[in-house]
C-alpha cells in the first residue's frame, strides 16, 4: 500500500505559562510555575511523582482549574485569574496521550482514531484517509479494524499517540506515556516519539519522571520539585551543569563533595575547594556566586580510576576500593578518599579488585559548582 | 485555535444542569421529611392541616408504646444476628473454600433477595403458622401435639426476614472477604503461624470492620423492615414500629401526628445507624479493601467441602425453593393442606386472580409504574452519578448525602411523609399514579445510585478526559464515551428499578388509592381480606409477570440492536 500523502503541516503554537499556582483544597500541588515554551519546540516537566508536574500538564490542557495564573496558547489565554478565564479542553486547540492510554474499548482502532476528525465534522473519505496515514506513522496500519479492547500495551500506546496527532493539533501534551510499559519497548516508544516529533513538528510538552526519556526527547527540560522549577535546560546543560543538589541528584547519579574556598589557589576562573579530610578540589564556577563554603557536584561517570599514577597535575588523589558491583553496561566501584566513599562507574574491561589500592581522577571541567 | 473567541467563561452548560437535576433530587428526597418531621410536631386536631399548634407531645407520648419499640429491636436484633450469621457462613464458603460448584451457587445466591420478604412471608405463613401450617400439620400426623414450630412469633418474624436479608449480608460481607489481599495470611503463614492461628490473628481482624459494617447495615434495614411483619404479626396483633404506624394511619380515625413521631424516632435511629456503618466504611483501618482486585486464595478443606455443599444447598431451598413450591402447592387447591388430595385441586384461584377488575389494573398499572420508574430513574440516578463522582462540580458531596438520604428511612416512613406534602401540591397527582412514580424515584436513588456508581467507578476518568481532549464537548462525550462505557451499569440498573417498584410495598401501601392500584398492596389486602389460597396464586402471577415482561423486554431490545432503525 503506498503510503498516503500527509496533511497540510499543522499550526503549531508557542505556551507561555505564567506565575502558575494549582491548590487542591489546601494543598498547594503549583506554586508559582513560569516558562515558555516555543512553537515546534519539545519541552519535558522532569521531576520525582508529587513534584507537580503532571499538575502543571493539566492545567494546560484545561483538565485542572488553577488558582492564579496565566497560560497563553499562541498568545491568546486560556487562563487567567484577572481577568477570570477558563477556555474548557475542548475549545485549546490541544491534544493529549495519557499514562493510562485511555483508548475507548468499546469502539475499533480505526474509530478510536477518527474520534477527533469526527468531532470536526470531516467527510468520512478524508477521516479514512487521515486514519490511514496516522496509523501508518505509528506502524499499525493494518490493525484499524481490530477491537481497542483486544491490544498489547505497546499497541495501545501507539493507538493514543495517532489518536493525538491525527488532527493536527496547535499543541501535544504527553502524561507520563510510557511509564506502563517494559523497559525493552519503552527506549523502542521513546525513539518512535522523537522521530514523530520531528516529522509532525507539533509543539510537546511531555511530562516523565524518567531521566533517560527526558534527555532523549527533549529539546529542553524543565526540572520540577515540590511543586516549583528547580532548573531550565538544554539536556546537556541539565546533565552537565546541574543548578543544585536536587537536580545533581535527580538526574543522573551525582559524587557531592563540600569544601572550605581556598581562594589563594584559584587560577583561570577555577573554584578550588579543600575538603574537611585537607583534598584539594579544583572545579568550575560557570560564573555562580559563591560564598566560603561551597559544594561540588561530579558525575560518576566522570570519575577515573587508574593504577598508576596519571600525569594530571591537579584533581589526582589516592583512594582505595572498597566494594566492586558489576552492572553490565558498566562497573560500579565504592571507594574510600579523604575519609568518606565515593561512587565511580567505569567501562573499562580491566578490572580492580576490592581492596586494591588506586588513583582517582577527574577533569575539573566535571566538577560543578552547585548554588546550595 | 479556531473557537478560543467564543466561550470565554466559565462554562455554564453542565453546571446549569447539574444545579437543576441536584436541586431537583434534594426536592424530591427533603420536601417530604419537612412535612413529616412537620406533622409529628402537630399537637392540634389530628386531622388539621396545616397544624393548628405544634408542640413535642407526640413525642413524649410516645412510651405509651414503649412494648411496641421493645417489638421492633427484638425481632431486628434476633433478624440481624440470624442474618449475618448466614451471611458470614455462605460468604466464607463461597469466597474462601473449594467447594464444588463455587460460581454457580455464587450465582444462585441472589435468588433470596428477588423472593422479596413478602413472598417468603406469605409462604412460611402457609408452612409454620401455629394451627393450620404444613409443617404443623405434619407434626401432629406424626403424633406430635400443638404445634412444632410457630412463625408469628417475633423469633418466627425474624427468621423469615433473616432468610432473605441473608443474600444481602452475603453481598457485604463475601465483597470483603474477597477483596482481602491474600498475601497478607500467606506471610503469617510464612513466618510460621499454624491455620488455626493465622485465622484467628490475622483474618478475624482483617474482616472484623466489614462484618460489622454489613451488621449496622442489615440491623437498620431490619428496623424499617414492614412487609414479614405485616403479614405474621398482624393478625396476632404483634406490631413493630412500621406496622404499628400503618395501623396508626390507616385505622379510623387515622393518628397522623403520633405515626409521624414514631416514623421521625425511627428515622434519627436508622440515620446514626446509616451514619456509623458509613464511617466504617470510609475509615482507614479498613484496609483490605485496596483497589486490587486479588484471586482470592482458596483454602482446601478436604471432605468438609461436601458438607459446605450442602449447608449452600439446603440455604437456597429454605429460602427460595421451598417458599415458591409452597406458593404452588398452595394456590392450585381449594383449601391449602399438606396432604394431597384429588378432589382438592383447582385452578379455580388462578381463573378468579385474573378475572378480578382490581387485580387485572393494579397488575397492569404496577408493570407500567415499574418501566416508567426504571426508565426515568436510570437517567435520573446516571446523571446525579456522573455529577456526584465524575463532574467534580461544588457541592456534589452534598448532593451524594441527600441522595443517599432515603438509605436511612423506612419507605413507609417516607411515604408518610409524601402524603402529606403532595396533598398541598399545587398539581393535584394526589391519590394518582404520578404520586407512585415520585415516590419510587425518590425512595429507589440510592438503589440505582449504588448500581450505576459501581460501574462508573471503573470507568477510567481520562476515558472521558481523552474525549475532550480531541475537542469533544460535553453533550458528544456522553454520547459517544460515557453512555456506551456505562451501558451495563444501566441497564443493570434498569432491572433492578424495574423488579424493585413493580413489587414494592412499603411506599405503595400508603400512596395507592381507589384511582391508583398496584399489585404489591392488592396482594396484602387479598391475605387481610380473601383467602391464602387465592393470595399465593396472586403473588406468583406477580412473578410470573415481572419475568414474562422482562423476557419481552429483552426480546423488543435485542431485535432493535440487531436491526437498528434507518
Amino acid at each position: 500500500m503506498s503510503a498516503p500523502s500527509p496533511p497540510a503541516p499543522a499550526r503549531t503554537a508557542s505556551i507561555e505559562v505564567r506565575d502558575l499556582v494549582v491548590r487542591y483544597g489546601q494543598v498547594v500541588a503549583v506554586r508559582g510555575v513560569t516558562f515558555q515554551v516555543a512553537a515546534g519546540e519539545h519541552v519535558t516537566l522532569l521531576g520525582p511523582s508529587g513534584c507537580g508536574k503532571t499538575t502543571t500538564l493539566r492545567a494546560i490542557a484545561g483538565l485542572e482549574q488553577p488558582a492564579s495564573g496565566e497560560i497563553r496558547i499562541d498568545g491568546t489565554p486560556v487562563f487567567s485569574s484577572s481577568p477570570r478565564i477558563q477556555v474548557p479542553p475542548e475549545r485549546r486547540g490541544l491534544s493529549m496521550v495519557f499514562q493510562s492510554y485511555a483508548i475507548w474499548p468499546h469502539m475499533t482502532v480505526f474509530d478510536n482514531v477518527a474520534y477527533g476528525l469526527r468531532v470536526r465534522k470531516m467527510a468520512e473519505p478524508a477521516i479514512a484517509e487521515r486514519v490511514r496515514w496516522a496509523l501508518d506513522l505509528v506502524q499499525l496500519g493494518s490493525l484499524g479494524a481490530r477491537s481497542a479492547s483486544k491490544l498489547s500495551g505497546g499497541q495501545q500506546q501507539r493507538v493514543a499517540l495517532a489518536r493525538a496527532f491525527v488532527f493536527q493539533p496547535a499543541v501535544l501534551l504527553f502524561d507520563e506515556p510510557l511509564s506502563n510499559l517494559d523497559a525493552k519497548l519503552r527506549a523502542e516508544m521513546r525513539l518512535e516519539i522523537k522521530e514523530l516529533q520531528r516529522r509532525l513538528g507539533i509543539t510537546s510538552v511531555y511530562v516523565t519522571h524518567d531521566l533517560e526519556e527526558a534527555l532523549a526527547i527533549s529539546d529542553r527540560i524543565i526540572v520540577m520539585r515540590d511543586g516549583v522549577i528547580e532548573q531550565i535546560g538544554t539536556p546537556s546543560q541539565i546533565y552537565d551543569l546541574p543548578r543544585n543538589t536536587f537536580v545533581a541528584d535527580f538526574v543522573g547519579s551525582a559524587n557531592l563533595i563540600r569544601g572550605r574556598r581556598r581562594p589563594d589557589l584559584e587560577t583561570d576562573g577555577r573554584i578550588v575547594l579543600e575538603t574537611p579530610g585537607g583534598a584539594i578540589v579544583h572545579g568550575t564556577g560557570h560564573g555562580r556566586r559563591v560564598g566560603d563554603d561551597a559544594l561540588f557536584s561530579v558525575r560518576t561517570v566522570h570519575l577515573r580510576l587508574a593504577r598508576e599514577r596519571p600525569a594530571a597535575a591537579v584533581n589526582v588523589w589516592p583512594a582505595t576500593v572498597r566494594r566492586r558491583v558489576f552492572q553490565g553496561d558498566f562497573t560500579q566501584y565504592h571507594v574510600e578518599w579523604d575519609g568518606r566513599p565515593l561512587v565511580a562507574r567505569q567501562v573499562t574491561t580491566d578490572p580492580v579488585d576490592e581492596g586494591d589500592a588506586v588513583y582517582l581522577i577527574v577533569d575539573p571541567r566535571h566538577c560543578v559548582l552547585l548554588e546550595d | 485555535m479556531h473557537d478560543l473567541g467564543r466561550a470565554r467563561r466559565f462554562l455554564p452548560g453542565p453546571r446549569l444542569v447539574s444545579v437543576l437535576v441536584g436541586g431537583a433530587a434534594a426536592i424530591l428526597v427533603l420536601y417530604p421529611v419537612v412535612f413529616l418531621v412537620q406533622a409529628s410536631l402537630s399537637t392540634g386536631d389530628p386531622q388539621a392541616r396545616p397544624p393548628e399548634a405544634y408542640g413535642l407531645d407526640n413525642f413524649t407520648d410516645l412510651p405509651r408504646y414503649g412494648h411496641i419499640f421493645a417489638n421492633t429491636v427484638i425481632v431486628a436484633v434476633a433478624a440481624t444476628a440470624m442474618a449475618v450469621a448466614l451471611g458470614f457462613t455462605m460468604g466464607w464458603i463461597l469466597s474462601r473454600t473449594n467447594v464444588p460448584g463455587r460460581g454457580a451457587l455464587e450465582q444462585l445466591m441472589a435468588l433470596p433477595y428477588y423472593v422479596t420478604p413478602l413472598m417468603g412471608a406469605l409462604a412460611w405463613s402457609l408452612l409454620g403458622s401455629p394451627s393450620g401450617g404444613f409443617v404443623n400439620q405434619l407434626w401432629r400426623a406424626v403424633g406430635g401435639h400443638g404445634h412444632l414450630i410457630d412463625v408469628t412469633t417475633p423469633y418466627g418474624i425474624a427468621w423469615v426476614m433473616a432468610l432473605f436479608e441473608g443474600s444481602v449480608a452475603f453481598v457485604m460481607i463475601g465483597a470483603v472477604m474477597k477483596s482481602m489481599d491474600p498475601s497478607l495470611e500467606e506471610a503469617s503463614q510464612v513466618l510460621g503461624a499454624g491455620r488455626l492461628r493465622t485465622m484467628l490473628r490475622i483474618t478475624l481482624p482483617l474482616v472484623l470492620p466489614g462484618v460489622l459494617g454489613a451488621a449496622i447495615f442489615v440491623f437498620a434495614e431490619m428496623l424499617g423492615s414492614f412487609s414479614a411483619a405485616l403479614v405474621l404479626g398482624l393478625p396476632s396483633r404483634f406490631y413493630v414500629v412500621t406496622t404499628a404506624m400503618y395501623q396508626l394511619v390507616s385505622q379510623y380515625p387515622p393518628q397522623f401526628p403520633r405515626a409521624a413521631a414514631m416514623g421521625v424516632s425511627l428515622f434519627a435511629v436508622m440515620f446514626a445507624m446509616v451514619y456509623v456503618y458509613r464511617r466504617i466504611v470510609r475509615s482507614g483501618s479498613y484496609a483490605t479493601i485496596t483497589g486490587k482486585a486479588f484471586r482470592p486464595r482458596a483454602m482446601d478443606v478436604g471432605g468438609l467441602r461436601w458438607s459446605l455443599l450442602a449447608v449452600s444447598v439446603v440455604y437456597l431451598a429454605i429460602a427460595v425453593v421451598l417458599p415458591v413450591l409452597t406458593l404452588l402447592y398452595a394456590s392450585v387447591q381449594r383449601l391449602a393442606i399438606v396432604f394431597p388430595r384429588a378432589d382438592n385441586f383447582t385452578l379455580a384461584n388462578y381463573r378468579t386472580a385474573l378475572s378480578l377488575d382490581a387485580v387485572r389494573t393494579a397488575l397492569w398499572d404496577s408493570l407500567w409504574l415499574g418501566l416508567a420508574t426504571a426508565s426515568i430513574g436510570v437517567l435520573l440516578m446516571g446523571f446525579l452519578a456522573w455529577m456526584i463522582y465524575r463532574s467534580r462540580l461544588p457541592g456534589a458531596g452534598a448532593i451524594e448525602y441527600v441522595v443517599m438520604f432515603p438509605q436511612a428511612v423506612p419507605r413507609l416512613v417516607f411515604a408518610f411523609g409524601m402524603l402529606w406534602a403532595w396533598l398541598i401540591f399545587p398539581i393535584p397527582i394526589y391519590g394518582t399514579l404520578w404520586l407512585l412514580l415520585i415516590a419510587y424515584l425518590t425512595v429507589f436513588l440510592p438503589l440505582g445510585l449504588r448500581t450505576i456508581a459501581g460501574v462508573m467507578l471503573q470507568i477510567d476518568r481520562s476515558l472521558e478526559e481523552s474525549a475532550q481532549m480531541c475537542g469533544a464537548s460535553w453533550g458528544y462525550r456522553m454520547r459517544t464515551v460515557t453512555m456506551p462505557l456505562l451501558r451495563p451499569g444501566l441497564i443493570a440498573a434498569w432491572l433492578l428499578l424495574f423488579i424493585a417498584s413493580v413489587r414494592e410495598l412499603g411506599a405503595s401501601i400508603l400512596l395507592t388509592g381507589p384511582k391508583a392500584k398496584v399489585i404489591t398492596p392488592t396482594i396484602v389486602e387479598s391475605w387481610f381480606s380473601t383467602s391464602t389460597e387465592l393470595t399465593a396464586a396472586m403473588a406468583l402471577l406477580q412473578t410470573l409477570a415481572v419475568a414474562v415482561a422482562l423476557a419481552l423486554l429483552f426480546t423488543v431490545a435485542r431485535r432493535a440492536a440487531q436491526h437498528p432503525g434507518e
